[in-house]
């Protein structure tokens, strides 16, 4: 079977290869229909991947030991939907479900550009191809997955425990979709580069691709933060870790590129820029993957690493060095007409904004390479850890976040600044009782200046936003006389794009709110003796004992701890435990966590004390606000819901036209 | 008004990014980023003099009769978190051992007051002590990162370097190891 999935693989490749230079052949003798073979060729392709994923998810699902993969990242006694999400539990099996679903979107892009981008649409696809191409190479020589072993083990060696948690079924693949999402504006700004067409069609056409590849990301980071808070059990949610990183930084070009395609499409400007952020986009993806599993780099939590290393850096070079040479190529045609006519303007907010993602992402690159950089330099072997970024991050946070409240609301091209008084005023003013008001429920926690800037910037934001809003809702209501609430609608309905990025930004705040959270968390080493109540914030703990139940394929033994509120009401029963998988020589943390609006409480059971079970210690945490942070995400789907459906009118109109012209002409070539 | 190419200075920086970032990669593999060699193992230990964080003691690492336990941490590192318990756990047993040892904890790059109220977050006993600003212990000590412990003998040499977190077995064996010498 695992032979069949191979050699399913390997037509693939020949076909992506087919893929890549056909069309440029096409092109050449102006012979469409062998653009059209390659559409066939996509189906294909797709299809031979989608058998040997099944291959693989059978062998997974009847525990197929014959497959060195399903061996290394499964067991017997592993439940069904952990069998299943092991797919890309690891290096080779996440490699594979890249490369199926990088065939399902050059398939899509295959049929549904081929009337409307026409002109680019050959090379676009030519560079799909290329990079599945490479993939494939990556995939059969150096990871296969489905690589068979001569002696058959009884059992796998199971899947790494701290991967068993829900947010593993949806986090990696996530963060995959995202990743390869980029790859097709990537690719339609290459072929526009290619064929010389360097309108903004690009940026118009892929403007949902590019909406949903950055939703993915951000709900990837979103779902590997929540992850790391409930399973890694030290009770944070970032580390600066470099696996984190790898994700972060396509994330922050991603979003400059996703603002700044806003300016090319009102303004007509910064089109040598857009093309730059998505090379390096979709660059950072590769560099993202490449550092996470080259091994190269110290990480606490590179799950997998392999010899794939110098082939993707290779592939690196190859994507990195042609894109660039392309852009110089065409530079001359790519400078724009346009000049800023104003300093205060959205425009340069835009741009404000648009320096500062890049230079976070080139902190955390250097952060995060820094120490390859000084030996290779000066010999010496060094770390970076988490106070250089959060030192030179924060403040750049910072004034994200206050970009994030002005950027919405000063017109394009020119203000005046009585709008800006008009738009400003009571929000600013407004911000600093509400901060002291914070302060002061806060008072008796630690002094805390990042929270309290992030406290005044949320609220400033928040306000713009509602203040916006309001009104034009009362200018809309006074006009046309009608309720509030209609009027509402109506403003809403008249710009639906710009509210689902205003909701956007409200998802934004929260994150920014859950990390100010943080910096009044408390942390306590506390020892409960049985029956002996502890008081904690405002909670009070008590040590019932210890208990060991099974949990799925592990056994847990837990603290039970009862948790009251400081009326001695009884709140919940929380059980920190430590679980023992068989597989693992370590047990590992599992966290009681209960979740309120303002706060949780944390709870890591870290010793019993004595053998009689009489008294254990408990690591506890009060964390404020980090449930907010994950709020962020249901927020994120509703605002990029909102944006995607709406379409640029010029693009609609101009789909319509080429799509109509198109397919007559196949008429007439058909009927003659 | 053409521009000449590589007149650009675009071009030029694009370019040499470009190399820069792949060279330093393919440097990558030629090291191995969990191999950190410390050319102090079997040498003597770099003496220095600290004062305790909460108190006035001072204390001289040649002057410690027994072997010592020396670990390196700061407030804002996430891996000493999960070690913190491990060690002060350790530092108990040795008052009742027969053979106790020194448990020795320096914080780099650490402010006086985040590794004040770390220490008493973890309930941390044994002896504390803040790097002088200049880090200049950690230099000596050629820290990498943080947490690193060194596991001295009673005669001052250094016997073994660990980097990342301590668990119980691996204090309970370098002990043993410590003593068998």
């Amino acid at each position: 079977m695992s032979d069949l999935g191979t050699i399913a693989l390997m037509c693939s490749l020949a076909l992506s290869l087919y893929g890549t230079a056909v069309p440029h052949l096409g092109v050449r003798s102006n012979n469409w229909n062998l653009v059209r073979s390659v559409q066939h060729a996509s189906i294909l392709s797709f299809l031979l991947i989608t058998l040997a994923s099944a291959v693989l998810l059978e062998a997974l699902v009847s525990n197929d030991f014959s497959i060195q993969y399903v061996w290394g990242h499964s067991s017997r006694d592993l439940p069904l939907f952990y069998k299943i999400t092991s797919f890309w539990g690891g290096l080779e099996g996440s490699l594979l479900f890249w490369v199926l679903v990088q065939s399902f979107f050059i398939m899509i892009v295959a049929f549904r550009y081929q009337y409307t981008n026409r002109e680019i649409i050959p090379y676009v696809l030519a560079t799909l191809n290329g990079i599945m191409s490479f993939l494939l190479v990556l995939l059969i020589v150096w990871s296969n997955p489905l690589e068979s072993q001569a002696v058959i083990p009884q059992d796998g060696r199971g899947l790494n425990p701290l991967l068993q948690h829900p947010a593993m079924a949806i986090h990696p693949p996530s963060l995959y979709l995202g990743f390869i999402g980029f790859s097709i504006p990537f690719a339609f700004a290459m072929g526009g580069m290619m064929r010389g067409i360097l309108d903004n069609e690009w940026v118009l056409t892929t403007r949902r691709w590019t909406l949903l590849s950055w939703y993915f990301l951000s709900a990837g980071l979103i779902l590997g933060g929540q992850w790391a808070y409930e399973e890694l059990g030290w009770g944070g949610f970032w580390a600066w870790d470099p696996v984190e990183n790898a994700a972060l930084m396509p994330w922050l070009t991603g979003t400059a590129f996703l603002h700044s395609v806003m300016i090319q499409e009102k303004r007509n400007m910064l089109k040598i820029w857009n093309i730059v952020l998505i090379i390096l986009t979709y660059g950072l993806t590769i560099i993202g993957t490449f550092l996470t599993r080259s091994g190269i780099i110290n990480s606490v939590h590179s799950f997998t690493q392999s010899d794939i290393g110098p082939a993707f850096l290779v592939f690196l070079a190859i994507i990195l060095v042609l894109a660039f040479g392309l852009l110089f190529k065409r530079i001359q045609m790519l400078e724009s007409e346009h000049r800023m006519e104003s300093v205060l303007c959205r425009e340069n907010a835009f741009l404000a904004q648009n320096v500062l993602f890049v230079s976070i992402a080139f902190t955390v690159l250097l952060g995060t390479t820094f120490p390859l950089l000084a030996e290779a330099v000066r010999g010496t072997k060094l770390s970076i850890q988490a106070p250089f970024f959060n030192t030179v991050t924060a403040p750049m946070g910072y004034a994200l976040l206050l970009l994030m409240g002005v950027g919405t609301l000063i017109p394009w091209r020119r203000t005046s600044m009585e709008t800006l008084k008009k738009n400003f005023a009571w929000p600013f003013l407004l911000a600093f009782p509400v901060t002291a008001l914070i302060a002061y429920g806060l008072q008796d926690q630690l002094w805390s200046w990042g929270g309290y800037i992030i406290f005044w910037l949320s609220f400033f934001v928040f306000a713009t936003m509602v203040n916006e809003l309001f009104r034009l809702v009362r200018i809309r209501s006074s006009q046309s006389e009608n309720s509030a609430t209609l009027a509402f609608l109506q403003v809403i309905r008249r710009n639906y794009r710009r509210y689902g990025g205003i909701l956007i930004h409200f998802g934004a705040v929260l994150i920014f709110l859950g990390i100010a959270g943080k910096f009044f968390s408390l942390e306590r080493d506390l020892t409960l003796i049985k029956d002996q109540p502890q008081t904690i914030g405002s909670y009070q703990l008590i040590f019932r004992g210890v208990r060991e139940f099974p949990v799925e394929n592990a056994t847990h033994r837990a603290a039970n701890v009862e948790v009251l509120d400081h009326n001695g009401t009884r709140l919940q029963f929380l059980n920190p435990a430590k679980s023992f998988y068989p597989t693992q020589p370590q047990p590992l943390t599992e966290v009681g966590l209960r979740r309120s609006f303002w706060e949780d409480l944390y709870l890591i059971f870290s010793s019993e004390n004595g053998e009689s079970g009489e008294s254990v210690t408990l690591r506890v945490f009060i964390n404020p606000l980090v449930g907010w942070a994950w709020m962020a995400l249901p927020v994120f789907t509703l605002g990029i819901a909102i944006c995607f459906l709406y379409r640029p009118g010029r693009l609609v109109a101009r789909e319509t036209i080429l799509k109509e012209r198109f397919k007559a002409a196949e008429q007439t070539m058909m009927t003659s | 008004m053409k521009k000449i190419l590589w007149k650009r200075p675009g071009f030029w920086i694009s370019w040499a990014s470009i190399a820069g970032l792949i060279a330093v990669f393919a440097f990558g593999f030629s090291t191995d980023p969990k191999k950190v060699p410390s050319p102090l193992i079997g040498k003597s230990a770099p003496d220095f003099v600290v004062r305790q964080l909460d108190g006035n003691q001072e204390i001289r690492l040649s002057q410690i009769k027994t072997p010592v336990v020396l670990n390196f941490w700061a407030s804002w590192c996430v891996e000493c978190r999960g070690e913190a318990h491990v060690l002060e756990a350790f530092h108990q047993k040795q008052k009742t051992s027969d053979k106790p040892l020194t448990v020795l904890g320096i914080s780099i790059q650490d402010s006086e007051e985040n590794a004040r109220a770390f220490a008493r977050q973890f309930g941390k006993t044994y002896f504390l002590a803040l790097d002088d600003p200049s880090g200049s212990i950690a230099m000596d000590y050629g820290i990498y990162g943080v947490p690193e412990t060194f596991f001295i003998d009673a005669e001052g040499n250094i016997r073994h370097k660990q980097i990342g977190g301590v668990t119980a077995t691996l204090l309970n064996q370098q002990k043993e190891i410590l003593f068998s010498l």
